[in-house]
Order: C-alpha cells, then sequence, then structure tokens
C-alpha cells in the first residue's frame, strides 16, 4: 500500500512538472501582452518589458520560473502589480472553497438521494420528478440559474441577500446555484447506475437470502452503484473548489474564479500559471483520493491487482 | 414502509452534511464583518501552508476600523483597480482610488482647480517654470509632507526601473522624453526641491493644463521614499504598506472591499465630512444595481440596458464623461481602400449614428460626430462645445446616404473597382458583449448602406491591445479613448504622424498645427489652431466616431457635493457630505 | 412417480419443428422495436425530429432576416409580427432561435459524438490491457486537465479563427478525457466479470471480447453520457459565448441568445425565456431519448416487455 501511494506520489510530481513546463511555453504562444494599456509608448513598453525580464531568452526565463516555484515563489501578477500571486491565492481560495464545499455537500448528498429515490421507484412520479429536477438542473447554463435566483430571491421576493459573501444567509443562493449542475448530473449517473446493479446477481442473491429491502440498497445496490459517480467526482470537486467564474462574479464573490478567466485574457503569464499549478496539485490530490476510495469502495477492485 | 425508513437516514444525512459545512460561518451572520470567520482561519492555514508568502510580521498594528455609524458612502466599482502605487497606477479606477488618498500640489475638484499641497506658486514670463510653495500638512504618519517627497515621486515614476505603464505622462515634464528614452539620467528630470517647502519644476514646453493635470492625475501624488524603500516590491500591496497624504486613508483593501477613513493629519481635515467611505469591486452592472436597491450602496450607475426603465425615476441622474469612442483606421492596411480618402468618407456619411446609439446602446449614450470632447475647456471660460459649432463642421447625425454615395463611387473610380460588393472589410473589436452589439450594428448599416461585405473579427482585451493596435494588424477597428487632461491636445495627438497608438495616420497639416499650438503663448489662438486640425482630420475622415459615454446614475438624495469629471477622475468624493 | 404408459407418443410434427415463434431480431432490430415502444423517448425522439426540422427550414421560411435590425421593434414583446418578440436591436427572435439551433445542435452534436468515439476507444484499450499503457494515458489525461481550457480554446482560435469548427476542436482537446476516465472505470470493472473470463479461458480473442461482451454492456451507459455530454457541448459553447470566445459575430447560437437575453432579464423577460425554453426543451427530449436507448440497448433486459 505505502509503496503504491509513493509510486502514485511520483507520478504525480512528474505529472505536475510536465503540465507547468506545458503551460509556461503555452502561454507565451497565445497573441498579446500582459502590458496593454493603449496609450503605452513602445519605448515604456520596452522599459516595461525589460523591467520584468522578458528580454532575456525564454528557456532562462523558464529555468528562472522553476528555480523560484522550488521556493513556493509564483512572482508578481503583471496586472494587478504589486500582489504577488501567492498573494491573490491566499486571498481568494478560502472564498471558493468555502462555496465549493457547500455546493459540493449539497450536490451528492441530494443527488445521491436523488438517483437512489428515482431507480427505486422508477417508472413513478418521484422517479418523474426526480427526472425533471435532473433536466433542468443540467439543462440551464449557470448564469442563467445565477441570475434567475438572484433576482427571484434576493431582488424579487427579498429572502436573501443579493450579493457579496458576507455570512452564512449569503452563501445559498450562490452554493444551490453552483451545486444545481453537479447535483443533476450526480442523481442521473446514479440512477443510471442503481438500475445497472439491480439486475445483478448478488442483488438477487441477496434478495433470497430474505434480506430487507433497506439492508440490499445500503448494503449492496449503493454501494455498487457509487462507483461511477466516485469516476466523476473527482475533477468536478476539483473544478467547484477552484472557483467558478460566472457564479462568482454574477455573487460578487471574492473568490479565485474571476483571476482564473481574467489572468488568461490579461496575459498575467505568472498568475496564469499560479493558478494553473495550483489548480493541477489540487487536481492530481483530488484524482489520487479517488482511486483510493474506488479500491475502498469496490471489493473487487483491490489495490493490489493494479 | 422500509423505504420511508430508507428516505429518512438519508435526509439525515444530509441534513448532517449541510449543518457540517454551514457550522463556520453560522455564527457570523452580521453584515459588518467583512469575511467569514472560517475564511480568515483557512486564509492563515493557506499561509503557512504555501511557505512563500509576502511578508506579513513587520505590519503595524493598526488599530484603524471602519466606523459603523455616521456620514458613510457606499458604492461599488465594476472593475478592479490594478494597484495600490500611485506611480503606477494605470486606469480611471486606480485613480479615482488615489484621488482620495493622496494630496497633489493642486486638486482639481470636477473642472475646478484649487490649491492643494501647494499654497501658492509662481509662473516663469515663459510658463515653464513653475515654483510651488508647499503648505504645512503631514502623512497618515504624522511626518510632514515636504518637497522631497514630491521630488522623489516624480523621478521614481520616470526611473524606468519602476516600471510603471504611466511612464509616459512625465513627457510633460523637461527631460522626461529623454529619461524615457534612455538618453537621458534620471536625475536631469525637470523638478527640483529648492528647501523643504519650496519645489521648482521645469517643463518641456509652456502648458497650459499643467495645473489642471496635477490636480486629477495621481501619479504625480507625492511619496515617501523611507516607506517605499521598505517594502520594496511590496509597497501599497495592501493597506498598511503604505502613508497617505490626502485627506483620506485607507484601511483595508482585501476581497474586493476598499475602506477610507479620513485622515487626521490632512491639512483640510475640518472640512471633510466622512467618517467613512466604502468601495466594494463587484463586477456585474445588474448585480451592483441590485445591491443598490437592497439599501447596500448610496450610489450606483444604472447598466445602459436599465435606463429606460430608471430614466423618469428620482435621484437619476448623468454626466458624460470623457470617453468617447471611436473607429480607429489603419490608413496603411494592406487593403487599399483605407489609404483612400473618399472610401472613408463614405463609411463616415453612411453612418447614421442617431439609429446607431438607438441600437447599439439602447440610446443611452450620446452619438458623435467629431473628434474633441465638448466638455473641454475651450476660450474665454466657455467650453470647447460652446466656442465652436461643431456641427457645421463634422459629419450629419443621421448620416447623408447621397453623400456617401458620392463617396464610394469616387471611391472606387479611383481604385478601380467596379461593384462595391467586391469590397470587403474587417472590423475587429474585443470580445466584450456591448462591443460586439456595436459591430452588429456597425456591420448591418454598412452593408446596407453602402452593398460593402463587413466582416467581424473578435479578439482578446490583451490581444487587441497587447498585438492588434501597437502592430497595425487591423483594417478598422474599435476602441475607446478616455482623456488624460482637460485639453483638445490629448485627443488630436492620436492623430500625429509620430504617434501610432492606435493609429498610423499621418497628416503633416495636422503636425504642423499641433506644432505650433506648443509654443503658442496666446491661448485663444492656440485653441483656434488645435480646432483647425480637428476640423481638417474631419475632412480627411481620418476615423470614424462613434458616442460620447453618458453614464446615468442613482445617487442618495441626502448625499451632497459628489462632483462627477470627465477626465481621470469621473467620480470624486473625496469633499462629499450627507445632510 | 408416473406411471411409463401414461406417456403417449404423439409423432413428429415436422411441419412446425423448425418454424420460429417470435421473428428473429437482431440486436439493433429489437432495440428500435423496445424504443418505439417507450413512450416517453418517442416523444424525445419527436421533439428532436421537429427542431431539426425548423433548424432547417424556419430562418429560410421567415420574411426576416437575422441579422436584420430595426430601429422602431426594439424590445417588442412576442406578435403575430414577431412570433417570439424582438431582441434589443429589434432583430426577429423566431428566425434567431432557429439560426442559433443551427449552431447550438451542430457543435452539441459534432463535439458530443467525437469526443465519445475517442474516450471510449482509449478509455476502453487503457481499461482492457491496463499496465504501462493505461499508465501512459492516465498521466496525459492529468495533464490536460490541468491546462486551463481557456488557454487552449484561446489558442485552438487563433490558428483556426473563429466559428463551429474551431469550436469543437477546441471542446475536443480535452474533452474526451471525460469519457475516457468513465469508460476506463467501466471497462476495468466488466472484464474481471465472471463472464469475459470464461470467455477468456475459452480462447477468445480479445478482439471478439471487446465487440461481443464489453461494448454491448457499456453501450447503453454511454448514450446516456452521449445525452448528457450534447448539453454538455451546448453549455460550453454557451460559456465560451459568456466570455466573449464563442462564434464569430453575427452568427448565433443559443447560447449566445441567453448571453445577451441575460442582460434584460428585468425589464423583457422574453428575451431569455425562449433560448432558455428551446435549451430546456432539447435537454428534456435528448434526456427522454437517452434514457429510453438506454434501456432498449441493455442486453441484461433484451427480450423482456
Amino acid at each position: 500500500m505505502a509503496k503504491y501511494i509513493l509510486k502514485r506520489v511520483i507520478a504525480a510530481i512528474l505529472t505536475l512538472l510536465a503540465l507547468i513546463t506545458i503551460v509556461f511555453f503555452l502561454v507565451r504562444l497565445m497573441p498579446g501582452e500582459p502590458f496593454t494599456n493603449p496609450k503605452l509608448p513602445p519605448i515604456v513598453l520596452e522599459n516595461l518589458r525589460k523591467y520584468y525580464g522578458f528580454d532575456k531568452p525564454l528557456w532562462q526565463q523558464y529555468l528562472q520560473y522553476m528555480g523560484n516555484l522550488l521556493k513556493g515563489d509564483f512572482g508578481y501578477s503583471f496586472h494587478y502589480t504589486n500582489k504577488t500571486v501567492n498573494y491573490i491565492i491566499s486571498q481568494t481560495f478560502p472564498f471558493s472553497a468555502d462555496l465549493g464545499i457547500r455546493a459540493l455537500c449539497l450536490a451528492i448528498s441530494f443527488g445521491l438521494v436523488l438517483g437512489i429515490l428515482a431507480a427505486r421507484k422508477r417508472g413513478t412520479k418521484i422517479d418523474f420528478f426526480c427526472v425533471i429536477v435532473a433536466i433542468i438542473g443540467t439543462s440551464m447554463p449557470d448564469f442563467i440559474i445565477g441570475a434567475c435566483l438572484q433576482y427571484f430571491f434576493g431582488i424579487k421576493w427579498g429572502l436573501f441577500p443579493v450579493a457579496k459573501y458576507q455570512g452564512f444567509k449569503y452563501t445559498i443562493l450562490p452554493a444551490c446555484a453552483l451545486s444545481f449542475y453537479t447535483l443533476a448530473h450526480v442523481s442521473r449517473i446514479m440512477r443510471a447506475s442503481m438500475l445497472e446493479v439491480t439486475t445483478q446477481d448478488y442483488i438477487k442473491t441477496a434478495r433470497s437470502k430474505g434480506l430487507s429491502e433497506l439492508r440490499i440498497t445500503t448494503k449492496h445496490q449503493i454501494r455498487n452503484a457509487i462507483m461511477p459517480v466516485m469516476t466523476i467526482l473527482g475533477p468536478t470537486v476539483a473544478a467547484v473548489l477552484t472557483g467558478t467564474f460566472v457564479i462568482e462574479s454574477i455573487f460578487a464573490i471574492p473568490g479565485m474564479g474571476k483571476y482564473y478567466v481574467e489572468s488568461v485574457s490579461n496575459d498575467d503569464y505568472s498568475l496564469i500559471l499560479g493558478m494553473t499549478v495550483f489548480y493541477g496539485i489540487f487536481l492530481v490530490l483530488c484524482n489520487l483520493i479517488v482511486d483510493i476510495m474506488y479500491g475502498i469502495a469496490d471489493p473487487r477492485v483491490r489495490i493490489g491487482k493494479k | 414502509m422500509k423505504n420511508k425508513l430508507l428516505a429518512l437516514v438519508l435526509i439525515a444525512a444530509m441534513a448532517l452534511s449541510l449543518a457540517a459545512c454551514s457550522t463556520p460561518t453560522g455564527s457570523v451572520d452580521n453584515d459588518e464583518s467583512s469575511a467569514p470567520e472560517s475564511t480568515a482561519e483557512e486564509t492563515s492555514q493557506e499561509e503557512a501552508s504555501e511557505g512563500g508568502e509576502a511578508s506579513e510580521e513587520a505590519a503595524p498594528a493598526s488599530n484603524d476600523t471602519f466606523p459603523t455609524e455616521g456620514k458613510i458612502f457606499r458604492y461599488a466599482i465594476g472593475t478592479e483597480p490594478t494597484t495600490l502605487d500611485p506611480n503606477k497606477g494605470n486606469s480611471i479606477g486606480d485613480n479615482e482610488i488615489q484621488h482620495a488618498i493622496t494630496e497633489n500640489l493642486t486638486r482639481n475638484t470636477g473642472g475646478k482647480v484649487t490649491a492643494g499641497m501647494a499654497e501658492s506658486w509662481d509662473i516663469s514670463e515663459d510658463g515653464t517654470v513653475y515654483t510651488f510653495h508647499l503648505r504645512e500638512s503631514y502623512w497618515s504618519d504624522g511626518v510632514k509632507v515636504t518637497a522631497n517627497d514630491f521630488e522623489y515621486s516624480w523621478k521614481r515614476l520616470a526611473d524606468p526601473a519602476t516600471g510603471s505603464p504611466y511612464q509616459f505622462i512625465v513627457g510633460i515634464l523637461k527631460n522626461g522624453n529623454a529619461i524615457i528614452a534612455g538618453e537621458a539620467a534620471v536625475e536631469d528630470l525637470g523638478v527640483k526641491a529648492l528647501d523643504e517647502m519650496t519645489l521648482e519644476v521645469t517643463l518641456e514646453n509652456p502648458t497650459s493644463y499643467f495645473l489642471s493635470m496635477l490636480g486629477s492625475q495621481s501619479n504625480f501624488s507625492p511619496l515617501r521614499q523611507d516607506i517605499v524603500e521598505q517594502w520594496g516590491e511590496d509597497f501599497a500591496a495592501t493597506a498598511e504598506k503604505n502613508v497617505y497624504s490626502g485627506p483620506f486613508k485607507l484601511i483595508t483593501s482585501e476581497n474586493n472591499e476598499y475602506q477610507f477613513i479620513p485622515n487626521e493629519y490632512f491639512w483640510d481635515k475640518d472640512n471633510i465630512n466622512w467618517d467613512g467611505v466604502q468601495i466594494s469591486y463587484v463586477e456585474k452592472e445588474d448585480t451592483r444595481l441590485a445591491l443598490y436597491e437592497q439599501g447596500e450602496l448610496d450610489y450606483v450607475a444604472i447598466p445602459t440596458a436599465y435606463v429606460e426603465q430608471y430614466k423618469d425615476q428620482p435621484n437619476v441622474n448623468y454626466f458624460t464623461n470623457g470617453n468617447v469612442d471611436y473607429c480607429y483606421i489603419n490608413t496603411e492596411s494592406e487593403n487599399p481602400v483605407w489609404g483612400n480618402q473618399n472610401f472613408r468618407l463614405a463609411m463616415n456619411y453612411a453612418l447614421n449614428r442617431e439609429e446607431y446609439n438607438q441600437l447599439a446602446n439602447n440610446g443611452v449614450y450620446s452619438p458623435y460626430n467629431a473628434l474633441c470632447f465638448p466638455g473641454l475647456q475651450g476660450k474665454d471660460g466657455k467650453t470647447y462645445g460652446e466656442t465652436y459649432d461643431v456641427d457645421s463642421y463634422a459629419y450629419p447625425m443621421e448620416g447623408d446616404q447621397a453623400k456617401a454615395q458620392e463617396y464610394l463611387a469616387k471611391a472606387m473610380e479611383e481604385l478601380g473597382i467596379a461593384n462595391a460588393s467586391d469590397i470587403e472589410i474587417e472590423f475587429v473589436t474585443t470580445d466584450a458583449e456591448a462591443n460586439k452589439k456595436i459591430a452588429e450594428v456597425l456591420q448591418e448599416q454598412w452593408q446596407n448602406a453602402l452593398g460593402i461585405k463587413v466582416n467581424i473579427r473578435q479578439v482578446t482585451y490583451s490581444e487587441i491591445y497587447g498585438e492588434v493596435y501597437p502592430n497595425l494588424d487591423y483594417e478598422i477597428g474599435y476602441a475607446g479613448w478616455g482623456p488624460d487632461y482637460d485639453d483638445p491636445y490629448t485627443y488630436l495627438e492620436l492623430f500625429r504622424s509620430d504617434v501610432n497608438w492606435y493609429t498610423p495616420y499621418g497628416n503633416a497639416e495636422v503636425d504642423a498645427l499641433l506644432d505650433a499650438s506648443k509654443t503658442e503663448t496666446d491661448l485663444n489662438a492656440r485653441m483656434d489652431m488645435l480646432n483647425e486640425a480637428e476640423q481638417l482630420l474631419i475632412a480627411d475622415g481620418a476615423w470614424v466616431p462613434l458616442q460620447a459615454r453618458t453614464a446615468y446614475y442613482i445617487l442618495d438624495e441626502d448625499v451632497t457635493d459628489i462632483t462627477f469629471y470627465f477626465c481621470s477622475v469621473n467620480i470624486d468624493w473625496a469633499y462629499g457630505d450627507q445632510k | 412417480m408416473i406411471a411409463q404408459e401414461k406417456f403417449v407418443i404423439k409423432g413428429k410434427n415436422t411441419e412446425k419443428m423448425e418454424s420460429i415463434s417470435r421473428p428473429s431480431l437482431s440486436f439493433w432490430q429489437d432495440a428500435w422495436r423496445r424504443l418505439r415502444k417507450n413512450r416517453a423517448a418517442f416523444i424525445g425522439l419527436c421533439i428532436l425530429t421537429l427542431y431539426v426540422i425548423l433548424a432547417i427550414f424556419a430562418p429560410i421560411l421567415s420574411k426576416y432576416s437575422y441579422t436584420a435590425m430595426d430601429a422602431h421593434a426594439m424590445n417588442a414583446r412576442p406578435s403575430l409580427a414577431h412570433w417570439l418578440g424582438t431582441d434589443s436591436t429589434g432583430r426577429d427572435q423566431w428566425v434567431r432561435v432557429w439560426m442559433g439551433a443551427r449552431v447550438s445542435l451542430s457543435i452539441g452534436l459534432l463535439a458530443a459524438v467525437i469526443n465519445m468515439c475517442v474516450g471510449a476507444v482509449i478509455g476502453g484499450l487503457c481499461g482492457f490491457y491496463g499496465g504501462k499503457l493505461d499508465m501512459i494515458v492516465m498521466r496525459i489525461v492529468d495533464i490536460l486537465y490541468g491546462i486551463p481550457s481557456l488557454i487552449i480554446t484561446i489558442l485552438v482560435m487563433m490558428v483556426l479563427g473563429k466559428g463551429i469548427g474551431p469550436l469543437v476542436v477546441a471542446m475536443c482537446v480535452v474533452g474526451w478525457i471525460g469519457t475516457c476516465r468513465f469508460v476506463r472505470g467501466e471497462v476495468y470493472r466488466l472484464k474481471e466479470q465472471e463472464f469475459v473470463m470464461a470467455a477468456k479461458v475459452l480462447g477468445v480473442s480479445d478482439f471478439v471480447i471487446i465487440i461481443r461482451h464489453i461494448i454491448p454492456n457499456i453501450v447503453g451507459m454511454l448514450v446516456t453520457n452521449l445525452c448528457m455530454a450534447i448539453p454538455g457541448a451546448i453549455f460550453q459553447e454557451a460559456f465560451l459565448s459568456y466570455i466573449g470566445l464563442g462564434i464569430a459575430p453575427p452568427n448565433c447560437s443559443w447560447g449566445v441568445l441567453a448571453k445577451e437575453g441575460i442582460a434584460y432579464l428585468r425589464i423583457h423577460p422574453h428575451e431569455i425565456f425562449w433560448p432558455a425554453f428551446f435549451i430546456c426543451t432539447t435537454m428534456l427530449a435528448l434526456n427522454l431519448l437517452g434514457d429510453g436507448l438506454r434501456d432498449a440497448l441493455d442486453p441484461k433486459l433484451r427480450g423482456t416487455e
């Protein structure tokens, strides 16, 4: 087990290294410049490029960046000129993570319940209701859901604050808006996979053993049916926790999502790289955890066999 | 029954998970706290684990807290300020914040220039040497403001080692442009502290708008050398890492909230009325409006889509800021039509600017047919728009289809093109929604009026300003222009042949007029020269003017003395009050 | 014990011996039969067909062009002249919705199908053979996942320009990963199952095992996934439009329409309602159809009613 994890960790580090290298050179291929003031005379632009070390050969810049990275230093943002990337991440990630965890709790718990109920009550009104929820959830772009929630619950009925992130009441609307898609997705996959499992022999065996329906569902069905859900969770968790541009901008939440999108359109090289590395670490971690959980949830996929 | 039990168990599990994740912030439900408690904890953990965080240890413990009652002004901005370092300020948003926390030699409040840190000043005969006499005022940490602070700041601004994107603004000072080009040492900049309270400034040319520009461009505000050197690269990264010379000091700039309280050491502190000002960064304009309606803000700009609905409500007003939107033309484009004066005029006359403004901007902005913003200072205290009859020489607002066809026919003859449909042009714009709509409307109008083919190319913001315009990799493109100072020159400068900011356009007559205006000491004669240059540019179809930005806003009725200005500082609340 | 004499030999019925009581159905015939019997799925199919027909013909038959603006009919409510009203520049929504449908449906279908095919093949191979191949592909997947998709989209569009093609390419560069991971997991699970083991022991070639045993068992899940992936692709296009990287104006898609409409949510709700309605009903139809297909294609439910 320890050997397995060590192997995965080394692989993860190599993956990250490759990722950083690729992104480092990809961002330089992107059209445009980090310095975009239309009034910038060429001579001042030249001065700025020198100031930020862009006049050096690219490989030198790369080595320098990697050296700083080893020290945990992501460097200064080019757009927010006196903020370090570390500072921006440390300021914004807690908000994104806070919102993301809430949304995930909502999405996974409600998603699983809806999926299980729909599968158990297949063909009934409950099933139909669950399907409708799932469809609305997956068929509405988040900017429509966000704006509608904000308009109806915030402005029209005045039940919740319309924006900002300053306490529990403020978190409800954005967390709901953010959870909707994942919730629907989880419930659909759970339903399909529950139905898949229902026809398996071990369920029939369990039933013929005289186990109660509750026991069959909890002990056998859910445990086996949950695996496809876990497969999608790794990337989803990473994506949701590191911020979502649309929801954060609608609800004015000072999270990471904005910087992730904005840094790309601003060609803010150091911020893009910092965000990518941070997200990459997160993603690799999530996938690692999912892989290990996979082994725990499915008695047949033993880690040793890999 | 069993199913119900199952449902119950699951719901209980769900409730538990919800409760578990609501605990951290459940206790903090009052709106004055700027962040959830959990977040604060996570932040410190985050810092610990990240390792290379910006050092916090030396930050002085600040007792400044934001007042919960008294006269408080709150509003929201839509672009995040890029920096809190006054020398590096880069946008109107940056400048608006600096305007409140720094005190320059003069103070420009809505175009009215008053004495600021300088009590008085003498101007030499030829208008190039200004001697400022400073008044007694102190930084927010109690240290006296001296002439050296100005000298240090201006030299820092000019120094390439500072990396200021607004470095070019020192071009107005003696040797400024030479320093930018690396041909002169920073020490040679035309600014010198004669003694602690006297500052001597030497300009490259006599410049009538110099005092007005000082009052609104915060790049020129004083800086404390010891503070800047103490923090190094981290200077002004957060509110504590700076000291403030202006009427207010910044106490926090975190989590998209900027909070200001009065600076008790400011010389004019008795005339400052606010007990606290809070600016929130809220990206989406609909959200800002919603926040206003929930009573969270005292001032809000109305999104153009909603103006129609709000226009007639009380407390709604508007101002026209100096941002004018144009289509720039690459006269040296590979597509030969752009080098042709008649074709450019055809494009200008074909445009029905009234209808365009209705369609593209919901009729909110003002359609615009000339170059220089009419609110600028003209002759003898009148505005530029009052001084000259712009409509007599500018393009007709509703277009003139007959003239457009005439010009097009001439252009086609000169270019040897048989059918208008053979002409294909490319219009470049950024990917912002409003710009897309503008591009679509223009495309529709030009295609219908002239029978030519217009293609739209959308690129990212950094691509258009970082590559497309600087490399002149376009045919006709959409962009705005905001003035740096209250003078027609700031607009006309765009079309000098030695300035290639957007367009390579050059016209020897215009250049000659602009050069002559620089040394002309009779202000009225100078203004006439500038106006003549504008008329020449219009007659040559050098660009396509579109609209001047009119901003509708709602301001709480008990708030007074907020001024709106068309250049550098759009909203100025420093001397505002609440009844 | 039954007495021997109670059995009577009735003789051979040579006529009926070889006859088949039920028509022999191939896998796909059986699936189609079951699909038709599923009313919900059939409704879904009808809605989709209707939308495709309207997307093809509605813009041709309408008297309005999807780019024609009208300063006198801005933000008009639905009426006889403009069936679904007009947008903020007075363009007819009915025509724009169906022009948008052309773009959105083709992007959705193209991206989803390409992603599914690529993802299923790669994921299947990884899951089936495992080992080094699996290791390498999974590392590539991790790296691709980590690269901000915006960078990829911008780079692809820089090389190929704006339009449906580049958008689909950009979406496919990383889009196949989801299916790949999913299929890999499924195949991993399936190949441990008894019937695959049995086939292996009997010496059946890998190819036949994949075709006969693995694919029929994952095809149901794949189809469900596909029906989810089409909305996913339509969304992604909508998101890219939202941040301004969608298709080139004046073309429109449902995503573009939704984005244009959302700005007027509070004063002209019809401008957001119609795109949202059509996105929603398309998804509904796709989901109903997907469910039906999943059931129809499931080998374990074969022959059941």
